[in-house]
């Protein structure tokens, strides 16, 4: 899912929002790279599994990432 | 320090016309997940003729099928451990847990992926923060931490929030009692019914909880008596402390309801990540605000088992967001889960099917007839006892009868203690056809 400015209500999002939201998208581009150091691909899934809750909880997107193992 | 009070204000105090667009958007999604990835799912949505597409309104989800427990333990019977229920592969989950099954049930088996169990402990922090649940807080579990779900939700809770958690796993109740003392914890999590052991076992040590201990919060869950008032004032003059209720499911993997601060005698729906539909069980019909019926659950959180329209047989009566002073857009159940629809029961915090027990009575020859009397001590601790009646000529038996089938009900439930009495012949009610060989002597809870 691209980024975007606007949450799942159709609300524009806050400058708060939209750091998170970016950090989020960050995050997964991120998990998807496979030469990523053990230390790096573990921790970058768990930072990840937390983001998903901010940004789910703030309806700022709401998708599966098993395919990123998450 | 001074806190917001709400853990996710955006959401707890969203207008509810937006909250049910956020509901049926998340619907949607979560259908069109469940069909392209879960075959039971696309079974029985296939049987249905539902599409997701259908979605329009939130009244459309009454186009789709229920779920039950029953379909699912069949699913995990035929293709052993977890049936076709789950929605990618299991080598991303991190958690395996499964529901407190007795003998003659199968249990309900559930993973978890990293998400998944991250949002677990997020539905308890909604409910933790609630009550008043702060990263000064000490929280002491009183909880045995095996694969029975419990509370470990709340534990990752805890410490997402920052509060210190005790974990209080393998140890004796006056090991716990004193660590509660030592350690100065202001919150305990516990079921009800062990939260009141505590107390009365501090007491038999000479601790006063209410006045030596720093305990302001505890915290109740996996009995509907913590939403009793009668119960409830018990534990708050105990312990000194204010008594908040919660309930899950292990189905859900996480708590759906949380009692506020407030106190409001009922418990939130935590509806941004929940569609929890009150019907009629006779007719499927919903029925309104105040009045009782069966919880219907479809949950937005793990997507490793899609639960959509699961059929809880849980009793509850939901009213109206504004019948709590807190602020929350979030509808209440009054009184939280009132009781069961069904014929389980729940004593101290196990599951006991009264099928299951008559299976295992019934493999001793020499009882004739018995009955389960389930029953409260004292106003405060719930009993089951089997009553039997041997066949004459039997009576010798009875010594090493009566020690070896509460051992083998105990195994099958948990550890659960069954008292075993000896009835004279004749005394209990002997049937012919539909027996009816369960008495549920406990008060029926008042809540008005």
């Amino acid at each position: 899912m691209a980024a975007t400015n606007i949450d799942l209500l159709g609300h524009t999002l806050t400058e708060q929002e939209q750091e998170l939201l970016n950090i989020y998208e960050s995050l997964k581009r991120l998990a998807k790279q496979d030469d990523l150091p053990p230390c790096a691909a573990r921790n970058v899934r768990k930072a990840l599994s937390s983001m998903w809750q901010v940004t789910n909880d703030l309806d700022l997107q709401f998708e599966q990432l098993y395919d990123l193992g998450v | 320090m001074v806190y917001a009070e709400y853990w996710n204000p955006k959401n707890e105090k969203l207008p509810r016309e937006e909250l049910q667009a956020l509901q049926l958007l998340k619907l949607r999604r979560m259908c069109e997940w469940a069909y392209v990835t879960t075959p039971f799912h696309k079974r029985k949505f296939d049987a249905a003729g539902f599409k997701p597409d259908q979605l329009k309104t939130l009244d459309d989800i009454r186009r789709i099928p229920f779920m039950t427990r029953e379909e699912w333990m069949e699913s995990e019977m035929k293709k052993p451990m977890f049936g076709d229920l789950l929605a990618t592969d299991p080598i991303n989950a991190i958690r395996y847990h499964l529901t407190s099954g007795t003998s003659g049930r199968t249990p309900i088996r559930v993973l978890d992926g990293t998400k998944d169990w991250d949002w677990i402990a997020e539905m308890w922090c909604y409910g933790l923060w609630a009550f008043g649940v702060r990263p000064e807080d000490i929280v002491y579990f009183a909880f045995g931490y095996g694969s029975f779900i419990g509370f470990w939700g709340a534990h990752y809770a805890c410490e997402k929030i920052g509060a210190l958690v005790i974990p209080g796993g393998a140890q004796t109740t006056e090991a716990r009692i004193r660590q509660i003392i030592e350690m100065g914890a202001t919150t305990v999590c516990s079921t009800p019914t062990y939260a009141l052991h505590l107390w009365q076992k501090a007491r038999e040590m000479g601790i006063d909880l209410a006045r030596e201990g720093k305990v302001d919060k505890l915290i109740c869950s996996g009995e509907p008596a913590g939403s009793i008032p009668a119960v409830k004032q018990q534990l708050e003059e105990a312990w000194g402390a204010k008594c908040g209720d919660t309930a899950g499911m292990t189905e859900l993997g996480t708590i759906m309801i949380f009692e506020c601060s407030h106190q409001p005698g009922g418990t939130h729906i935590i509806e941004d990540h929940f569609i929890e539909e009150v019907l009629n069980p006779a007719n499927d019909e919903p029925v309104g605000y105040h009045a009782l019926g069966e919880r219907v659950v479809t949950s937005f959180g793990r997507g490793f088992i899609p639960v959509i329209r699961y059929r809880t047989k849980d009793m509850v009566m939901k009213v109206p967001a504004s019948t709590c002073s807190c602020g929350r857009t979030w509808d209440l159940y009054d009184g939280g889960i009132r009781g069961r629809w069904d014929d389980m029961k729940l004593v101290r915090g196990t599951n006991v099917y009264p099928r299951a027990v008559e299976a295992i009575v019934r493999e001793y020859p020499a009882i004739d007839e018995f009955q389960i009397y389930i029953w409260r001590r004292d106003d405060l601790q719930d009993e089951i006892t089997i009553r039997v009646e041997l066949k004459p000529g039997h009576e010798a038996k009875w010594p090493e009868l009566r020690v070896k089938l509460a051992k083998d009900l105990a195994q099958a439930h948990e550890g659960l203690r069954f008292n075993i009495e000896h009835m004279d012949y004749g005394v209990l009610p002997h049937f012919e056809l539909k027996a009816k060989r369960l008495v549920d002597a406990r008060p029926v809870a008042q809540y008005s």
